[in-house]
């Protein structure tokens, strides 16, 4: 299989088991959140916490011991400093969030579950991203280079 | 309500003990085969550079946004209640007009779109991607969005005089 199929095929499998467990712990529901981040539901902040709890250290020590991975070399874990931009961005994040009470992925499941209004909120994620592009396209600067998911992708389309 | 389900394998909620240490392993598992995080709006970002036909777009990115409302789908279909069409947003509905809340919600999207790119990631992506690859820069973003969104929520309390 080309390496470009592999890459598709595994983001399709990846992203179904995302959307799943997403959808069996009920963080698609605007509720769920909701009553987190009214602090009168902890599950969220301890289901992300065990997350953490499970990824922290098993990468760490797949790194430690430089594991390979199936298709893109040996795993590099990314640190970089925090910035400006990662404190005035994720306050706004953080603020969108608590209005829409949803984030991008739990927003799709939200959608497939039925409730119309998803669609709202997906289309209202594309443009802020796209708003963000552009400001940063004519101001010819970068884009955010960051751990979470926007670093420097494989460009292995 | 009309409600449609396969059968009702999953329990309403799976345990945060169980959910949490799944969603871990599908970020390590995604490591060890690609070497990349497992975020969500980077997802939208290349979805949209590849319908748009930008160069350098992630395609592989494109099937990943996919992936997750078909394992989403697959995942509610498996509860008792199964998929039911609503507007969604009823706490919301409950004090306001559909269209307000319409508009609520997409200047809220918009906001989040915008401050996830700026911050370079967003809950899945700095907040358990990047804090568990240990980078400061996502630990700093995680705090920020929790505590921003607390906030947030305290004062949308506040200003509807806890009903919402």
């Amino acid at each position: 299989m080309k390496t470009s199929t592999a890459y598709r095929v595994l983001g399709l499998l990846f992203g179904a088991g995302f959307g799943f467990v997403l959808a069996a712990a009920n963080l698609h529901e605007y509720d769920t959140i909701h009553n987190m981040l009214r602090l009168e539901e902890f599950d969220v902040f301890l289901l992300m916490g065990a997350a953490i709890g499970t990824s922290l250290p098993l990468l760490w020590w797949l790194e430690k011991r430089n594991t390979k991975t199936a298709f893109a070399g040996t795993l590099t874990l990314s640190r970089s400093k925090p910035t400006r931009q990662h404190v005035v961005g994720g306050a706004l994040f953080g603020i969108g969030w608590a209005v829409s009470g949803t984030c991008p992925a739990p927003a799709l499941v939200m959608l497939v579950s039925g409730a119309g209004l998803a669609i709202i909120t997906i289309v209202g994620l594309f443009v802020g991203l796209n708003l963000r592009d552009r400001q940063v396209a004519r101001l010819a600067g970068t884009a955010t280079a960051a751990d979470g998911e926007h670093r420097n992708l494989a460009r292995t389309s | 309500m009309l409600s449609t389900t396969f059968a009702a394998l999953l329990p309403d909620r799976l345990p945060w003990y169980l959910a949490g240490p799944a969603l871990g392993l599908l970020v390590v598992g995604f490591f060890l085969v690609t070497n990349q995080p497992l975020g969500a709006s980077g997802a939208y970002v290349e979805t949209y550079k590849t319908v748009t036909r930008k160069p350098g777009a992630a395609t592989w990115r494109m099937f990943y946004f996919i992936g997750i409302p078909i394992g989403g789908f697959v995942g509610v279909m498996l509860k008792d209640d199964g998929f039911v069409r609503r507007a969604g947003y009823d706490a919301l509905r409950n004090e306001l007009p559909l269209g307000v809340t319409a508009l609520i919600v997409l200047v809220g999207a918009v906001v989040m779109g915008y401050g996830a790119r700026m911050a370079g990631g967003c809950t899945s992506g700095h907040g358990i991607c990047g804090t568990a690859q240990r980078s400061p820069a996502s630990w700093v973003a995680t705090c920020t969005f929790m505590g921003a969104a607390v906030l947030m929520t305290l004062f949308i309390r506040i200003v509807s005089g806890g009903a919402i």
